[in-house]
């Protein structure tokens, strides 16, 4: 309560400005010309009322080409002057099934977590916490606005599966926080393994029983950009205040910004750092290492991982990890809990590639391109859990629906796109705009065809060999930097995907990335490809805006594609200072 | 006991139409983002917090043995 003051306060709450300008307004006759003008509106709503269509309306909410959903925004917030109204049914599952569920879900998780009381220590510690998470329910709306029907329940219900997670995985940040515990060591402490976010949990499984193990970054960086993408720019501007140039890969920047800002909880006493996958963040580790001063083992991924003998240093890479948990955590290594973890992993595996057959060879599909995303990448990193069980049990009961009764659940489309290379994080949902708009249906994206394989389990050997490989295919990795004939598997996967357009993600700082544009824009010359350029600068919504990255989309649809936006509404909004 | 079930379901459902208002009208989203958020910023932007640049910097003990450290290091 020190900061507080409460002239700040009222300044929010009474917010004497807006009070200033009805006083402003009302000598120059504003606000005389508006109520004319709303008396117009209510007069000309009168003479034309349509009773059945009120009804219909009502009932069913309004045909996607009668929207105007940008109307609903409020300035450049982002806020609603209302939520969208989806027809009684949508709406009522909106509010019952998704805001209110949630909201309700996520105390619960709170409460299930290892020590209640920390959530409140954490928001009043953490910005990234504070800043953050409160405005979850807002990132909902985002990516799932305009969304009705099974597409809506399914889509929302991934959303649900990821909110628990980090809940849980914050949870147990705090509870074995030293910050939050006047600096003691606790049994939480004792018993968690930090790891970078791109170092995948299932190298963790053989001590998941008895010891927890939580990404460091998932949750004060990367989550965080998706939901709130305000509070990481702390983050990079702080680590460019102690001397780094602004040319690096602003992830790796923002990462390390949370040491620079003392902003990391303190809840292991080990660590276990990548290169993030990108050899251009190898220094992570290094400014990890200085930062946390405790024993840190650095795991980085090979850059080509084609190559056998690369596959090998992995395996001892990754048993020389092993004996460092046992060695520092005092935890005997249990092949069996491997097996265990890696067999329920396997489900999942199993289930996302029936999800992806639908995809491919149907419209019926209920899982729109932001939830497909960020489901897939954020389960296939963060290991087995059982949220994503009973996630596509959910899922699959609406999945089958479709299929079996033949649901359209994206019936606006026009074009089937895959979105390749990484995304913008701060601007992820632009797929629900892209479909509400311009009934462009992100079908899949590269983020998603990651880790495409099964863990044996039949024997160490295998186990080691499958492991090494999945940790090889690790985020960006993969495809965006694992070599060029990664990347260009995209022309394999537009076939499998049925898509006739690429969205084609262009990080400017990703030097990977940017060394192989030019052979891109030859290819889909040469295919004769639709392919549209989506510059970003991964967290960072200084570089390119979010309405520029709308802009250059409208103006290939436009231009190149001379199509008419099913929503005219939403082809240019200021959403500058939204979350 | 009758009296009770029905000014409970009375306070259930005002409580009901009151949750939806503030749904239907965002103003969980209008109190976080004009209330909430410029008042918790200023606490961390004030916040005092250890200056981690301070940490020393030096030669740390290897985490693997001696042996699997020469292995790997090119001379």
């Amino acid at each position: 309560m020190k900061n507080f003051t409460v002239k700040g306060f009222l300044n929010q709450f009474i917010s004497v400005q807006a009070g200033k300008k009805v006083v402003d307004d009302a000598k120059t006759g504003e606000i005389r010309d508006k109520r004319v003008s709303i008396q117009e509106r209510i007069g000309n709503g009168i003479k034309n009322f349509d009773l059945k269509k009120t009804i219909d309306v009502f009932l069913n909410g309004r045909p996607h080409e009668e929207r105007r959903l940008g109307d609903l925004y409020i300035g450049n917030t982002g806020l609603y002057k209302h939520r969208e109204w989806r027809g009684f049914k949508d709406t009522m599952y909106y509010f019952n099934m998704i805001w209110l569920y949630n909201y309700g879900h996520m105390v619960m998780d709170i409460f299930k977590g290892d020590e209640p009381l920390a959530f409140f220590k954490g928001v009043w510690r953490y910005r990234w916490m504070g800043q953050t998470y409160l405005s979850v329910m807002h990132w909902f709306d985002r990516g799932l606005e305009g969304l009705r029907g099974e597409a809506l329940k399914a889509s929302a219900w991934h959303y649900r599966a990821m909110v628990s997670e980090t809940i849980r995985q914050f949870m147990r940040m705090f509870a074995a926080d030293k910050k939050l515990h006047l600096g003691m060591e606790n049994e939480y402490w004792k018993k968690t393994i930090a790891h970078d976010e791109t170092v995948s949990g299932n190298i963790f499984y053989p001590w998941r029983d008895v010891l927890d193990d939580v990404p460091l970054q998932m949750i004060p960086y990367f989550v965080s950009c998706h939901v709130n993408n305000k509070t990481v720019l702390n983050y990079i501007d702080a680590m460019q205040s102690i001397g780094l140039p602004a040319d690096p890969c602003p992830m790796c920047q923002a990462e390390s910004g949370l040491f620079v800002e003392d902003d990391y909880p303190d809840y292991s006493p080990v660590m276990v750092t990548s290169n993030e996958a990108c050899d251009g963040s190898v220094a992570t580790s290094i400014i990890t290492d200085w930062f946390l001063d405790r024993p840190l083992f650095a795991m980085p991924q090979p850059m080509r991982f084609d190559d056998p003998l690369v596959q090998k240093h992995c395996q001892e890479e990754i048993e020389e990890c092993w004996k460092f948990i046992e060695k520092e955590m005092g935890v005997p290594f249990d092949f069996e809990q491997y097996k265990k973890y890696a067999e329920s992993f396997n489900k999942l595996t199993e289930f996302e590639h029936e999800k992806w057959d639908v995809a491919a060879n149907t419209p019926y599909y209920p899982i729109n391109g932001v939830a497909q995303a960020l489901y897939r990448i954020y389960y296939s990193q963060d290991g087995d859990r059982e949220i994503w069980h009973e996630t596509d049990a959910h899922v699959k009961k609406i999945l089958d629906k479709c299929v079996k009764n033949k649901i359209e659940t994206f019936p606006k489309t026009r074009h089937r796109a895959i979105a390749w290379s990484c995304a913008p994080l701060y601007y992820s949902n632009w797929c629900t705009w892209a479909y509400n708009c311009w009934g462009i249906n992100t079908i899949i994206n590269m983020d998603s065809l990651m880790f495409d394989q099964m863990l044996r389990t039949d024997t160490y050997e295998h186990a080691l060999e499958d492991l090494a490989t999945f940790n090889e295919l690790a985020p960006m990795r993969s495809m965006a930097v694992g070599g060029h004939e990664h990347i260009f598997q995209l022309w394999d996967y537009m076939e499998r995907f049925n898509c006739d357009m690429v969205i084609m993600y262009d990080q400017l700082q990703c030097k990977g990335m940017q060394g192989i544009k030019g052979m891109f824009e030859d290819e889909f010359r040469k295919r004769n490809i639709h392919a549209i350029w989506v510059p970003h600068a991964l967290p960072d919504k200084r570089t390119v805006s979010r309405r520029e990255i709308r802009s250059i989309i409208n103006d290939y649809m436009t231009t190149v594609m001379q199509e008419e936006p099913l929503d005219p509404t939403l082809l240019d909004f200021d959403d500058s200072e939204s979350w | 006991m009758k009296k009770f079930i029905i000014g409970l379901l009375k306070v259930l459902g005002l409580t009901y139409v009151i949750l939806f208002i503030v749904f239907y009208f965002d103003l969980d989203g209008k109190f976080l983002y004009y209330i909430w958020e410029p008042n918790i910023v200023t606490r961390y932007d004030k916040m005092k917090k250890k200056d981690n640049t301070k940490t020393p910097y030096e030669k740390k003990e290897n985490v693997m043995p001696d042996s699997e450290v020469e292995k790997r290091t090119f001379n």
